[in-house]
């Protein structure tokens, strides 16, 4: 592995004067100098003629790490441009955080007129350094719009992704996109142009979020989208604290996007998959992770003790009837159905557009119903194969399908379609 | 004798029909201040109604924590109550001015007195409206912040923030309305102390059960976490 592929501003010197350049690449990981150099390493061997500024904030200033340097090789251009990028905030909430620096990376994009961003936020294992040439090949070879992720992942990884944001998009737009936001994503000028234009559209809300709105922009633009397989992303530890907070800033942004793209969505049924590339990556079962399916239960209880008469202004007698067997149930036969759970979100997403509640709060409560999903989900697979998982989620995912006459229902007439 | 009688009842009638006759114009004025009133009030209540039916505010209530009012032949019923009790304001002000139009020192020192209290009155209305407005604001979001922290006294913090707000707004529209201002401040002190004592009794002492369950969990969540939580979220 050599180094020569840290340029010399990432060594504190100063920034190069560029006007233009083809790509972008920001990386929001936090990665250390052996990580960044091979990230480097693989966009040195893209064609000569491209130059490519990645921005990342300085590893010296940052680690105070001393970078050698060695000879550059041939390859593709690559130079550091730290200042484009937005500085990490600890003091902000980590999704808003994350926000505003994506946004400082499509706005890098947008002002050095390049043809493709590219944002890396995440560690992935096995580290394959080839990784990022095959995730830049589609934009810069086959016209594609964009190009998401398909990580190798463990059965307990992402499940908010999995439970809600995957098979959201899937039933709603049509289309199989396993990791819609990403967050390591790459987007053409076509699109990221129109994701920015839409992000100052809906000002500075959570709607604005440009992480949840480039799937949903490309999807109903009809642009090319595709994925790669990639290995296995290194997830920070869970932050049981605060994941009522981060549930609400993902979903909010979510549900205001299917309120942007309700003429849309409502015109789609069925779903088909997407072009795929790359070989998947097996990273082996977990079958001895251990899940406190109990304390998950406990909690739902509680909130159907004490939230029902929240839940009553959300959801319908059916639903809430269902929701009072299930907290009946004692954890080892603790199981959520599907149509259960994917009635929950619709019914969810429809009081946030009907502002039925407070969204502090209708967000806020959706927490004990998440937990629920996840004890039942967790109970079921926990002794499963990965791939037992995985078509645990493909059957959630048809539900999601098989629901959506309900959610257009509900969405055109709220008050006469009440079950 | 019967002279006398005769002229004396002459007398009380001329003073009773001359001070009925300087009561016309009072008595006049107060019907036909009435009258436009009532036509005001009519107009008002109207009006009124069609604006809140129009914004929605009987479930804009609702969404800020009232609850739902009972089944009633009015689909807007909260809206209609707003309406005729403007309408009744309105009417009670067109009497007060009809009243202040009697020549009369004490009854145009009433009418002014009550035409003076009107803003007192209103102002407490604003007062507890907004009062119970974030009191039950307030009271949900502590209710959904404790079952998401696990904390099995969810709803008596929730009823206890709810309380201590509706007792500020009660005290401060007693206070606006001046009635009793020693009393109740007296009363604010000991009701505001009381339920903070008795929230703090309650969590502290009455479920030192719970508490100590609750922190053994933890300590027991705590290993389990050094251990490795399997979940991701995102």
């Amino acid at each position: 592995m050599t180094t020569d592929a840290i340029p010399e501003q990432a060594q504190g010197k100063t920034e190069p004067q560029v006007d233009a350049v083809d790509m972008v690449v920001g990386i929001l990981a936090e990665l250390d100098a052996k990580d960044l150099a091979g990230i480097c390493d693989s966009l040195r061997t893209l064609p000569d003629s491209l130059r490519i500024a990645v921005l990342h904030e300085d590893p010296a200033a940052k680690s105070g790490e001393t970078l050698q340097k060695t000879e550059p090789t041939k390859g593709a251009s690559v130079f550091f441009m730290p200042s484009l990028l937005a500085k990490s905030d600890p003091g902000s909430e980590p999704v808003s955080n994350f926000s505003a620096r994506y946004q400082s990376v499509l706005a890098a994009g947008e002002k050095l007129q390049a043809q493709a961003c590219y944002v890396i936020a995440s560690k992935l294992m096995p580290a394959s350094p080839g990784w990022l040439g095959q995730f830049t090949q589609p934009l810069l070879e086959h016209n594609f719009d964009l190009v998401v992720p398909h990580y190798a992942r463990h059965k307990f990884d992402g499940l908010l992704n999995s439970s809600i944001l995957s098979p959201l998009t899937r039933c709603l737009y049509g289309k199989r996109i396993n990791n819609p936001i990403g967050p390591d994503i790459g987007v053409s000028q076509r699109l990221f142009q129109k994701v920015r234009s839409r992000a100052k559209n809906a000002g500075s809300g959570p709607g604005a979020h440009p992480a949840m709105l480039v799937a949903p922009t490309a999807l109903t633009e009809n642009m090319q989208v595709c994925e790669v397989n990639v290995g296995a992303r290194v997830y920070p530890p869970p932050d049981w604290a605060n994941i009522s907070s981060v549930l609400s800033q993902i979903l909010s942004p979510i549900f205001i996007d299917m309120e942007r793209n309700a003429a849309f969505w409502q015109r789609v049924r069925g779903s088909v998959s997407i072009p795929c590339s790359g070989d998947s990556v097996d990273i082996g079962d977990d079958t001895n992770a251990t899940v406190d399916i109990q304390q998950m239960v406990e909690k739902f209880q509680l909130a159907n003790r004490d939230l029902r008469e929240i839940w009553g202004i959300v959801l319908p007698p059916a639903t809430m009837f269902e929701l009072g067997k299930l907290a009946r149930l004692p954890p080892d036969r603790f199981a959520m159905p599907d149509e259960l759970w994917v009635r929950i979100v619709f019914d969810f997403a429809l009081a946030h557009r009907l502002r039925t509640i407070s969204l502090d709060h209708l967000l806020g409560s959706m927490t004990p119903l998440y937990l629920a999903w996840l004890a039942s989900y967790a109970r079921e697979v926990q002794a499963a194969s990965a791939w037992a998982a995985d078509r645990r989620l493909e059957k959630l995912a048809l539900a999601y399908e098989a629901g959506k006459p309900y959610l257009v229902s509900r969405w055109r007439w709220p008050d006469r379609f009440n079950p | 004798m019967w002279g006398q009688v005769k002229e004396a009842l002459a007398q009380a009638t001329a003073h009773f029909l001359m001070r009925f006759a300087s009561l016309l114009p009072g008595l006049v004025a107060l019907i036909l201040a009435i009258l436009v009133s009532f036509v005001v009030a009519w107009i008002l209540v109207a009006l009124v109604q069609r604006v809140l039916t129009g914004m929605h505010f009987d479930e804009h209530l609702v969404r800020w924590g009232f609850p739902a009012p009972a089944e009633s032949a009015h689909p807007n019923p909260v809206a209609l109550l707003v309406a005729r009790a403007i309408g009744l304001l309105v009417i009670l002000a067109g009497f007060l001015i009809g009243l202040a139009a009697f020549d009369s020192e004490w009854m145009s020192l009433f009418a002014r007195r009550t035409l003076e209290y009107i803003p007192n009155l209103l102002g407490a209305l604003v007062i507890l409206l907004v009062g119970s407005v974030s009191a039950r604001f307030l009271a949900r979001s502590v209710l959904i912040g404790a079952v998401n922290m696990n904390l099995q006294y969810a709803r008596l913090l929730s009823v206890g923030v709810k309380c201590l707000v509706i007792v500020l707004a009660v005290a401060m529209a007693l206070e606006d309305l001046r009635i009793a201002r020693s009393i109740v401040e007296l009363a604010f002190g000991i009701l505001f102390g009381g339920i903070v004592l008795t929230l703090a009794l309650a969590v502290g002492l009455g479920s030192k059960d719970l508490v100590s369950k609750s922190l053994d969990r933890d300590a027991k969540k705590v290993s389990r976490e050094t251990i490795e939580d399997p979940l991701r979220h995102l």
